[in-house]
């Protein structure tokens, strides 16, 4: 199947084009944050007044943060598809969710906490569940396709991916909006910083592998995807590998991992690559978030599209991996996404270069 | 690869109506209907819900409910389908529906965490454990695809949708597939401000119905590719004909009134089962017992099928399990079909002059090989599969 | 009515109006704006039938009342007018059978 088109908001801006700069600029320190009342610590936070397009929020007056950064992400993703008519068009959604709504959920708590079971918000009630996210996408865009949202902690986009790929070849539908949302909120902080390394300094180091350190992240991101073909569609994604071996295939030019702290010890990474393969990561701009793979896949679509490798923003090489270390213009062909959870099983999404 | 190769060789299933498919079709037979206040945990709500009684201790780890129940249908499943201990030989996925088990929802944990800044991590390692296709998977070390679908109340039946996608794409050879929830305070305070909870048993397409009760359970299908049950000597005339899903994309909370949804899933259902409306020889409704669920999906199923197609609603006797309601009512259709006959619609008495159509009143003897079963989400998602009898193969 | 009925049914207008405007996240409508007798639902000023059942947890929180069986009570939902009399008329039945 092909990314036709994608859209995304995250902590340094709504749209491609920031994410673009982003990438061109490199590491920024994140934003401090306090939790459990007197805690200090780094999020990647998005400000919602960075959402550019300010009718779709209008439709959406009731809805939380994670259900408007999905809905900014997705519109843009259909905004940006260069097809005339393409809502008139068979468009599935499927959302990729880790955590959901656990913000509103949390606030949901508060209201039986202060108020009682019976004098509960039902907004907030209705705000919480994790689909709301995706009815959003469906209700603003006007979308009547299947809606689903799927939720696989670590590999939450990569089964949305296999998802899309499977219906599309069915022909269930002819366009599908994938993509994965998350949030941020003190209570993950909290759980993060407690179960994992707090970065002391507001880096994640991608390459440090153990210990790894995490600073909580949040945004969304979405991809048009369809196994049609346009003229500025992104790349090709040629195969998801989940729960599954990988297919042997040709060496490719670059492999972007996922390592983002959210697993105290990444040193299982270091099976997937290889001294002569130059190895990114992404996660600094952006930020640990389960489902931030998404971001890399969108990073790496980026790269095919633009003939141009980004520099890994935080370059810290213990291991003296082959890391991408320089931002260069450069024709590549095939990029690996790696990601690896919590019992070491492994995904691999495989972009390739639009032939 | 056809639809026509999608067998169904195992059921599960557990709710407040029995603990296995044999008791089920017993309170079937029978007419019971267990529902009662909730013992599960403090609550000042009044509302009366289809609680789990006595889930056997084997399948019961320690705090998570929702995995316990889907593990009870998931073995019985498994049992049935002549699937041992060890799958590690064969490819099998998991796709299963849920909301509550996909939240952190603790209220102790979130109260601790509140009030002193600081809480114990056990309910997040459970949580973290407990997503619950993945718990699924680790549990019988199965090689295939783990998903869990987290659609509100149209997950189970969007599972089923999903694994027969795998099927056919070659994803994997087996699957096992449908929906668990457990009873929960958050969800039952979060619905009953929504003003759809009724104070008494629900009535669903009833004249006089006052909203739903809650309930909990497990409903699971093995699904499997002709020629892997051939390769086990499996033999099963069972099969899931077609899925079809659509969204209203109206509001968050209410269906839309002309139903549209609901009428393209179905309409995509029985197109991707091959079968005109009137192969139906019943519908499993949604039928919730609120107003405007009954409402819109008894306008659309007497439009689509005609005001005399048998339909019954099987929440009168395991209560709304949500995310499980879609796995448990794909059994029962499956179920119906094999055995003949559905039950009475459990808590209807009179017609209400807006629904063009009358649920069944009595035990039904089925004619036809198909069934439909319906679900209508939160958030406007419609989803439909096709279930169908025919010679074993 | 007396002067002070009249002064407080005033004040519940007052108090519920800014109460919608942040309690349903309304946008682009200041509690000024919205009229005694403005029509809450459908037309007029748009509410649907999940701001129906919030307005019901506002009347629990902010005057302890509660709201039985809504569907047969929509003339209490009308307007700002009828909410703000809703509220007046039950808090004088409690004050007198207190």
């Amino acid at each position: 199947m092909n990314i036709i088109s994608a859209g995304m908001v995250f902590t340094r801006g709504s749209g491609i084009g920031s994410f673009e700069n982003a990438l061109h600029e490199g590491w920024r320190i994140p934003g401090e944050v306090e939790y459990s009342k007197s805690n200090k610590s780094f999020a990647y936070q998005f400000d919602q007044t960075t959402i550019r397009d300010k009718a779709v929020l209008k439709k959406m007056r009731r809805a939380d943060k994670l259900s408007k950064m999905a809905v900014a992400a997705a519109s843009e993703a259909l905004g940006n598809s260069g097809i005339d008519d393409i809502r008139g068009k068979n468009i599935g959604i499927i959302t990729a969710t880790a955590l959901g709504a656990q913000v509103t959920t949390f606030s949901f708590l508060d209201d039986i906490i202060e108020y009682g079971e019976s004098s509960v918000s039902p907004t907030t009630f209705s705000n919480s569940v994790h689909n709301a996210a995706a009815s959003y996408i469906s209700m603003v865009l006007g979308i009547r396709g299947p809606v689903m949202t799927v939720t696989r902690f670590f590999f939450s986009f990569q089964s949305a991916l296999q998802l899309a790929q499977s219906w599309l070849n069915e022909s269930r539908c002819e366009f599908i909006l994938v993509g994965a949302v998350e949030q941020y909120g003190d209570v993950l902080a909290y759980i993060q910083d407690t179960k994992l390394n707090a970065s002391p300094d507001g880096r994640i180091l991608p390459f440090n592998l153990n210990p790894a350190y995490q600073v909580p992240g949040e945004g969304s991101v979405f991809f048009l995807v369809s196994n049609k073909d346009t003229d500025t569609a992104l790349c090709n994604i040629e195969d998801v590998y989940l729960d599954t071996y990988e297919k042997e295939s040709e060496k490719p030019d670059v492999n972007i991992i996922d390592t983002d702290g959210l697993l105290k010890d990444e040193s299982v990474y270091a099976e997937s690559l290889s001294p002569d393969i130059p190895t990114a990561a992404y996660s600094p701009v952006f930020g640990s978030m389960m489902s931030g793979s998404a971001f890399n896949c969108l990073a790496g679509a980026l790269m095919l599209r633009n003939r141009m490798l980004y520099a890994s923003p935080v370059q810290d090489n213990p291991h003296g991996l082959n890391i991408v270390d320089r931002t260069v213009s450069r024709d590549i062909e095939l990029i690996r996404c790696i990601r690896y959870n919590c019992y070491e099983n492994k995904a691999v999404i495989c972009l390739r270069k639009k032939q | 690869m056809s639809n026509n190769n999608v067998l169904i060789s195992g059921l599960g299933v557990i709710s407040a109506a029995g603990r296995d498919l044999s008791e089920t079709l017993e309170s079937f037979s029978t007419g019971r209907r267990n529902a009662g206040p909730v013992t599960l945990f403090e609550t000042s709500l009044p509302y009366p819900v289809f609680e789990v009684r006595d889930l056997p201790e084997e399948f019961y780890p320690e705090h998570q409910r929702t995995a316990a129940l889907a593990l009870c249908a998931v073995n019985e499943a498994l049992q049935d389908a002549r699937l041992g201990e060890d799958l590690s030989a064969l490819r099998v996925g998991v796709c299963m529906g849920t909301t509550v088990a996909c939240q952190l929802n603790d209220l102790d944990f979130y109260t601790s965490y509140r009030e002193s800044g600081a809480a114990s991590m056990g309910p997040v390692d459970r949580y973290l454990k407990g997503n619950i296709a993945e718990f699924i998977s680790q549990r019988y070390r199965l090689n295939g695809p783990a998903l869990t679908v987290v659609n509100a109340c149209s997950s189970g039946t969007d599972a089923i949708g999903i694994a027969m996608s795998w099927l056919k794409s070659g994803l994997c050879d087996i699957a096992v597939a449908g929906g668990a929830d457990e009873l929960n305070r958050v969800p039952l305070s979060g619905f009953g401000s929504l003003g759809i909870v009724s104070r008494d048993p629900c009535a669903p397409f009833d004249r006089d119905r006052k909203g739903l009760n809650l309930g909990e359970g497990a409903g699971v299908l093995v699904l499997e590719k002709a020629d892997s049950a051939a390769r086990r000597g499996i033999s099963s005339g069972m099969r899931v004909l077609g899925y079809g899903s659509a969204s209203d994309a109206y509001h968050l909370t209410a269906p839309k009134p002309d139903g549209a949804g609901l009428e393209t899933s179905i309409e995509k259902a029985l197109s991707d089962a091959g079968i005109a409306p009137d192969k139906i020889g019943f519908v499993n409704a949604h039928g919730t017992a609120t107003h405007d669920n009954d409402a819109v999906e008894g306008k659309v199923l007497a439009k689509m099928f005609g005001p005399d197609i048998k339909i019954l609603s099987t929440k009168g006797v395991t209560g709304h399990t949500l995310g499980a309601a879609g796995g448990i009512e794909a059994v029962f259709s499956a179920a119906a079909l094999r055995e003949g006959w559905i039950p009475a619609s459990a808590g209807f008495e009179n017609q209400d002059e807006n629904i063009p159509i009358v649920p069944v009143r009595e035990r039904t003897e089925i004619r036809g090989e198909s069934a439909l079963s319906t679900s209508l989400a939160f958030g406007g998602n419609n989803s439909a599969l096709v279930f169908g009898r025919g010679r074993k193969t | 009515m007396g002067t002070e009925g009249v002064q407080d049914l005033a004040r519940i207008r007052k108090t519920l109006k800014e109460l919608l405007v942040k309690d349903l996240s309304l946008e682009d409508i200041t509690p000024e704006e919205i009229k005694d007798d403005e029509v809450l639902f459908g037309e007029g000023l748009g509410l649907d039938s999940l701001d129906a059942v919030e307005i019901v947890v506002i009347l629990q929180r902010n005057f302890g009342l509660d709201v039985k069986d809504m569907e047969n009570r929509k003339d209490i939902f009308y307007s700002i007018d009828s909410l703000a009399r809703y509220v007046f008329e039950s808090r004088k039945d409690s004050v007198s059978d207190g």
